[in-house]
């Protein structure tokens, strides 16, 4: 290019900011920039006239002859030629005459693709690797006495300037300010057919954006196709890596994020119209940040987002909160779609997927298999069958480098296609869907006349040949070729059907949903011939049936098999006992990337229903106890935690079809040593509250803000004054003090519980439950008179000093003195037998069983708000149910089955087929991993696809860490409370 | 529970008030006496004197002057033993001035726990209310952590309260797991092979250091000049001899193999304690007479998908197989305070198909045999220490109670923090509105 051209370049770079700082819309940006990229390719028709001492370089005429040529994904044409003139395509057809002066290329034998398009290329850096969403695994590894939570209370994100001040919130960045040419990774690149990229931003939350580029040598000014391609977005706690740790720490509290800053967003236009209609002296200047997710949000012509979510479910959190905020996200796919696909793909979306898969290693003994769970040994064997569901599932799939390695990219996408991905899909994926999520399709992606000259060169007749060699990738009408040499040759000739031969990699391992579901779903159950533990005045009704329809209780009485419709199913008791299904009024059992966002001293923002884990093993253990609700809750770390959730153990929903829609909503508070970080180190001493003087305060001081919002939030609503920016910290403050979210309160000591009784009463708050409260005894008349539940352990204590005067007869003293209490599991392990745990109420404190047993029922139903539908048998309630072989309150009883909504979740029978079937596919996958290691197979994966098979993806190892608040940091499996 | 309450127990069950003296020849009668796991006397006597048992059956022989303590709404059980626990070494898991159930050093074999046992830990009172008479206090930390002691949960000073004061020397096996990048995830990444190398040379070091022990051994007994005693390897010569059992704790099936086998090779004694996969080598433990602790009946199945009620099972697999069976809690600080839950674990093992005469054992004959205290406890014999409770029924029902336990021919007081504060605040008078 001339100095002449670069000046020209320049001048319209230049101005492309001039008006970009003028708040034009990306849309006309974009027009430019497509104007400015034609326009430059036409000028650099011309030919260069090299400086002396410059390497001159011939003319870009060339004509490729007799060449199969894959124009698009659905069309080939055989013998064909191809014309290109000053890097763009001039002509391609099969009687395409030469003009003269064309250099010749005789194609024989070889077939031509369009350019292959990376689509997120992320820099080529150790710690720039695709999202994988972890669980907090330090709890392994940490002494007894830490604790895996790093307060701070500062949120700004370190970064000088104007901008959102949380940690990894920088939409403003563009990567286009940093675009150097990465000349080894890109000649790898090219050598695998890729001639475009995006090059996707890799650190934060709001990532800021990218170019799309060519992926030559050369001038960076000649290689941009696109400043900016999309706000890439990722669900990262990105505070987590700092230390101490800053806010986002947790995955909830990510999403916490995310939503705050569009909301901050919206807020500021607002302002800015207010601002015209209502001129003040120094009106608000939106800061860059502010600026670039204006025109995410600009409805008429936004601006792109693509999510990366870091797990499968999270994907459909991706989805749902695209939905929220009027956004269509781009997807960047975790390649274990085939856990959930129903969640994680939609037909609305383009996805985008690494090409990595799991690869074995030799394990040393033949023990070694025994740790190798049936997930991972899933993982390894769906792998390559995940592209082929997401091209079916999705609105389209492209490919990218990125997370997998180079080397095994071919190989993999051969894998594959033998599992079903159509060779025109996987063609679409490397060319026309990734140039068309870009926003370059008009350029390129095809071997259409006017694009650009951006192809790849094959030996033979197809690329999807195991031995299928790239014989050059052409950019811009530049060859970059890699000539066979006699070897390569050879074994071409020799191995040219040798790929039919291969054995099928056919799948076997099954899809995790396929035996994760309801086992009946009848209209109409009787149950017959049981023990009725009613929870209600009525007691223990032997001789009663109970009639289930719909979902719901309709009738209780005798002898109602006379009336029953006839296709109603029967349950016959012979003596069983029926209970109402079990309730766990405190549950960290299925919470996805952390259960504390111990950062903020009120993190009342976040919400754990963004985060329930669908697929935790948990729901089926718990099932198996009889549980079927329970109340998740954040954990202690702070004097504000987050929103809970309310679930029903519907095993197989997603979710949000898991939560229970009409359960009063709620927030997790804490007192006493966990807020004030007593146990956390010594390192942290300086998070207000370090007392409970400072924690009363603390809660005084929110309230007081909420109450403030309050007044402000209805002048805006009469349309007094300037818009009121959304907070919602505050926002769910402002609903406890209205009365619509109800506050549990993880408590200890009889001071505390009392201050913070006071407390809420002078803000005329009704507090919903008191959690732990294991001093509760001492002061449970004043409990019983505010009117909180009290939600406890049956018998621990003395794992920190504010459990010491904890007594296993707590619970009998609230509740003869008119408290309603539960007793709780705060632990995936006491969830699986809380029944048992209820039968303590009668060994310390002489308790009736039929009060124990309610201890787990209607006690945290009531507790919960939700006793209206659950809690006991009764007309009108829903059908959540337990069968036990014997009293519920002894051990030799077993859960016999556990119904919901009137659907059979667990028979045990039936839930030790499942196991069994679990068990026999393990041993076949195993069996299967094995032989195919014989084969000698494993030496050739790379490190990352060796790792990858030992991976835990955030679904499972969210089961693997389990937490609790009784404390934090621990030597074994159970949690802390 | 209001003191009228309390009154009319006493009457429903016959408490007897009336004070013997230790040492008076005094009969107890009861509904049952579950004398050994096998054998159960409906009604049943036991006759004490001397702190022994002096004649046991559904009747004894009374001898003069002896009272009869009337237990007629009771049954006798053994007194429990737990198996491991940090009773009496760690107070409050979060608070480290109160914890001295481990100690720093990669093999300190003359450690010994008993000489840390807080005589009046409050958690005490609370485990032997619910009938833990005995309980194995095991130190922690290293490979070699030290040996071990059977403390009875009453008595004037750790003196008194030291049944004996080594059991075992403790052996902490090292892990087995392998993974990429490393399982620790801390170091370096390293490949599997190294791995697999690395696993064989922890073992290699175990077996220098008892052949180390050994040389010590051999030259002390050679008499060599200039020799020079050294505790750490003074403490292992009783493993050495045989005289005292190691201790070896492993969970994943590749450590227990390991152990197991390593132990039968040095022919040294040994007791296998953790085992959370011993169900899977349950025939082949049976064969090698390995003694287990089973310290896993509510941990979760160490893989997901594997059956929900994996661990409950454990325990009638290898009591089926035959394997010498104990059932403890697992270990550590966290566990001590929870130590009166012991028999609801086994109750749990019961559900899931372990036979009750071995439920019982587990926690009373067979820990007492692998501790070498089968001679004075375990079990209701003539000649045994006179070491039992009262339950108000099935000892493995969560619903009934234990009301006294006898360690000894001593009536142990039943009272603990937990009645204290229970008193004290049951009998709170109703606030009046301010």
């Amino acid at each position: 290019m001339s100095r002449w051209e670069l000046f020209i370049k320049f001048a319209l770079l230049s101005s492309t900011s001039i008006l970009s700082s003028m708040s034009l819309s990306r849309k006309t940006l974009t027009l430019i920039t497509l104007a400015w990229t034609m326009l430059f390719i036409t000028v650099g028709a011309r030919p260069e006239f090299p400086f002396p001492g410059e390497k001159p370089v011939g003319p870009n005429l060339h004509a490729l002859v007799k060449a199969d040529i894959q124009v698009d994904p659905e069309h080939r044409i055989t013998k064909g030629t191809l014309l290109v003139r000053d890097g763009v395509i001039e002509k391609v057809g099969k009687d395409v005459k030469i003009p003269a002066g064309y250099r010749i290329w005789d194609m024989t034998g070889k077939t031509i693709y369009p350019g292959f398009i990376d689509p997120y290329l992320l820099p080529d850096s150790e710690d720039a690797g695709l999202l994988e969403l972890k669980h907090d695994e330090h709890v392994h590894a940490t002494a007894d006495l830490s604790f895996h939570g790093t307060p701070s209370t500062r949120t700004d994100s370190g970064e000088k300037g104007p901008g959102f001040e949380v940690s990894g919130v920088h939409p403003e960045r563009r990567g286009i300010n940093d675009f150097q040419p990465n000349d080894k990774k890109w000649e790898s690149l090219r050598k695998h057919g890729f001639t475009t990229a995006h090059l996707a931003p890799s650190k934060g939350i709001f990532r800021g954006t990218g170019p799309c580029v060519l992926l030559r040598t050369g001038d960076p000014n000649d290689l941009v196709l696109k400043e900016e391609v999309a706000q890439v977005i990722a669900f990262d706690p990105v505070g987590k890596e700092q230390s101490p740790r800053v806010y986002p720490s947790s995955l909830m509290g990510t999403l916490a994020v995310i939503r705050q800053t569009f909301i901050d967003t919206k807020y500021a236009q607002e302002l800015i119209l207010y601002q015209k209609k209502n001129p003040v002296p120094v009106p608000v200047v939106p800061h860059a940040g502010i600026r670039s997710l204006q025109e995410v949000l600009n409805k008429k012509a936004p601006f792109p987002v693509w999510f990366e979510p870091g797990s499968c479910l999270m994907e459909s959190r991706a989805l749902s909160l695209g939905k929220e905020f009027g956004v269509h996200p781009v997807i960047i796919a975790t390649g274990d779609e085939w856990r959930r696909p129903d969640l994680a793909c939609s037909k609305n979306h383009s996805y985008v997927s690494s090409l990595i898969f799991p690869a074995l290693s030799k394990l040393p003994d033949d023990e070694d298999w025994n740790q190798i769970s049936l997930d991972q040994l899933r993982a390894w064997d769906h792998a390559p069958g995940n592209p082929a569901l997401l091209a079916k599932r999705t609105k389209s799939l492209s490919f990218t480098t990125s997370g997998s390695s180079l080397g095994e990219f071919h190989g993999n996408l051969l894998q594959a296609i033998g599992r079903g991905l159509p060779e025109e899909k996987a063609i679409a994926a490397l060319t026309t869907n990734p140039a068309k999520i870009c926003g370059i399709d008009r350029f390129a992606g095809t071997i259409d006349k006017g694009k650009l000259a951006n192809f790849v060169v094959v030996e033979g007749s197809t690329y999807f040949a195991k031995e299928a060699k790239i014989s050059s990738t052409w950019i811009q009408g530049h060859p970059f070729q890699y000539p066979l040499n006699d070897a390569d040759k050879k074994k071409g000739e020799k191995d040219g059907n040798a790929t039919d031969e291969k054995p099928l990699n056919e799948r076997i391992a099954k899809f995790p949903h396929a035996d994760r579901k309801a086992l009946e779903s009848p209209a109409s159950v009787l149950f017959t011939g049981f023990k009725l533990w009613t929870c209600e005045k009525e007691g223990i009704l032997a001789d009663r049936d109970l009639l289930v329809r719909d979902g719901k209780i309709v009738a209780i009485g005798a002898n109602l098999k006379q009336t029953i419709p006839k296709d109603c199913k029967l349950v016959e008791g012979k003596g069983m006992h029926l209970t109402p299904g079990i309730i766990d009024c405190h549950s960290h059992a299925m919470i996805l990337g952390g259960v504390n966002e111990s950062t903020l001293p009120s993190t009342a923002m976040v919400r754990i229903s963004d985060v329930v884990n669908s697929e935790s093993i948990n729901v089926e253990r718990q099932l198996a106890g009889g549980v079927t609700a329970c109340n998740l809750l954040h954990g202690s770390a702070n004097p504000i935690g987050g929103q809970n959730a309310v679930i029903k153990l519907r095993l197989g929903a997603s979710p949000d079809a898991m939560l229970m829609q009409q359960a009063p909503s709620g927030i997790k508070f804490a007192l006493g040593e966990n807020v004030k970080q007593s146990n956390w180190g010594d390192k942290y001493t300086t998070r207000f509250p370090q007392s409970r003087m400072g924690v009363k305060s603390f809660f005084a001081n929110r309230f007081t803000a909420a109450r403030q919002y309050d007044i402000r939030l209805r002048q805006a609503q009469e349309g007094k004054g300037p818009p009121l920016r959304r907070n919602l910290e505050l926002e769910a403050i402002l609903e406890i003090i209205r009365g619509q979210r109800l506050i549990h309160c993880h408590s200890y000591r009889q001071d505390e519980i009392l201050v913070f009784l006071r407390t809420m009463e002078s803000f005329g708050v009704k507090i919903g439950t008191l959690q732990h409260v294991l001093e509760g005894y001492k002061v449970a008349d004043e409990i019983a008179r505010h009117g909180a539940g009290a939600s406890t352990f049956s018998d621990w204590w003395a794992y920190k000093f504010e459990v010491y005067d904890a007594i296993p007869y707590a619970g009998a003293i609230m509740h003869e003195r008119g408290c309603v209490v539960s007793f709780n599991s705060d632990s995936p392990d006491h969830a699986r037998r809380l029944n048992l745990e209820a039968a303590k109420a009668v060994k310390y404190g002489g308790l009736p069983e039929t009060e124990a047993l309610k201890f787990v029922t209607l006690n945290p139903a009531k507790q919960l708000g939700i006793d209206q539908w659950v809690g006991s048998l009764e007309v009108g309630k829903d059908a959540d149910l337990a069968l036990w072989t014997g009293n519920p309150l002894d051990y030799r009883s077993k859960c016999e089955q556990t119904w919901i909504d009137g659907v059979l979740y667990h028979e045990l029978n039936k839930t030790r087929e499942r196991e069994k079937r679990r068990t026999k596919e393990r041993d076949t996958l195993v069996a299967k991993a094995r032989s195919s290691l014989n084969g000698g197979k494993e030496d050739k994966a790379s490190a990352k696809s060796k790792e990858k098979f030992f991976r835990h993806c955030l679904e499972t190892a969210c089961d693997l860490f389990p937490h609790s608040c009784r404390t934090h940091g621990h030597q074994h499996q159970e949690g802390s409370r | 529970m209001k003191s009228s309450a309390k009154i009319l127990l006493v009457l429903l069950f016959g408490v007897h008030l009336a004070k013997v003296s230790w040492g008076e020849p005094v009969i107890y009668r009861a509904k049952k006496v579950h004398a050994t796991p096998f054998l159960t006397y409906e009604p049943g006597e036991i006759l004490v004197e001397n702190g022994k048992i002096k004649a046991i059956g559904k009747s004894v022989k009374k001898p003069a002057k002896c009272k009869t303590i009337e237990w007629r709404e009771l049954e006798i059980y053994p007194g429990l033993i737990s198996p491991g626990s940090s009773l009496g070494l760690a107070e409050i898991n979060a608070l480290r001035p109160t914890r001295d159930e481990r100690e720093v050093g990669s093999h300190t074999p003359e450690i010994e726990a008993w000489v840390a046992i807080n005589p009046d830990s409050e958690l005490i009172p609370v485990a032997r209310a619910n009938g833990i008479a005995h309980a194995l206090v095991v130190p922690m930390g290293g490979t070699i952590s030290g040996t071990s002691g059977l403390i009875a949960l009453d008595g004037w000073g750790v003196e008194e309260m030291a049944v004996k004061k080594k059991v075992a020397l403790h052996l902490w096996w090292p892990g087995h797991g392998i993974s990429l990048p490393n399982p620790t995830g801390n170091s370096k990444t390293k490949s599997i092979d190294d791995q697999a190398k690395e696993r064989k040379s922890r073992i290699r070091e175990i077996d220098e250091f008892f052949d180390q022990a050994e040389a010590y051994r051999n030259a002390r007994e050679a008499k060599v000049a200039n020799f020079s005693k050294i505790p750490g390897w003074e403490a292992m010569l009783p493993v050495l001899s045989r005289k005292l059992p190691l201790m070896i704790h492993a969970d994943d099936v590749r450590q227990i193999k390991a152990a197991v086998e390593w132990a039968i090779k040095r022919d040294y004694r040994y007791v296998l304690s953790g085992g959370r996969d011993a169900w899977k080598l349950a025939d082949w433990l049976a064969e090698k007479k390995t003694a287990v602790v089973y310290r896993h009946i509510f941990s979760a199945p160490s893989q997901r998908n594997q059956p929900h009620d994996r661990q409950y099972r454990a325990p009638a697999i290898l009591a089926k197989a035959g394997v010498p069976l104990s059932i403890g809690l697992p270990l550590g600080a966290w566990s001590a305070a929870n130590q009166r839950n012991l028999p609801y674990h086994v109750a749990q093992a019961i559900t899931y198909g372990l036979p009750r005469e071995k439920a019982l054992a587990s926690i009373t004959l067979e820990p007492a045999k692998l501790m070498g205290v089968d001679n004075r406890l375990g079990s209701l014999e003539i000649g045994k220490d006179a070491t039992f409770l009262s339950c108000s029924g099935d000892l493995f029902d969560l619903r009934a109670s234990v009301k006294h336990l006898i360690l000894s021919g001593r009536e142990v007081n039943m009272g603990s923090r937990h009645t204290r504060l229970y008193e004290r605040y049951d009998n709170r008078p109703v606030p009046k509105l301010k």
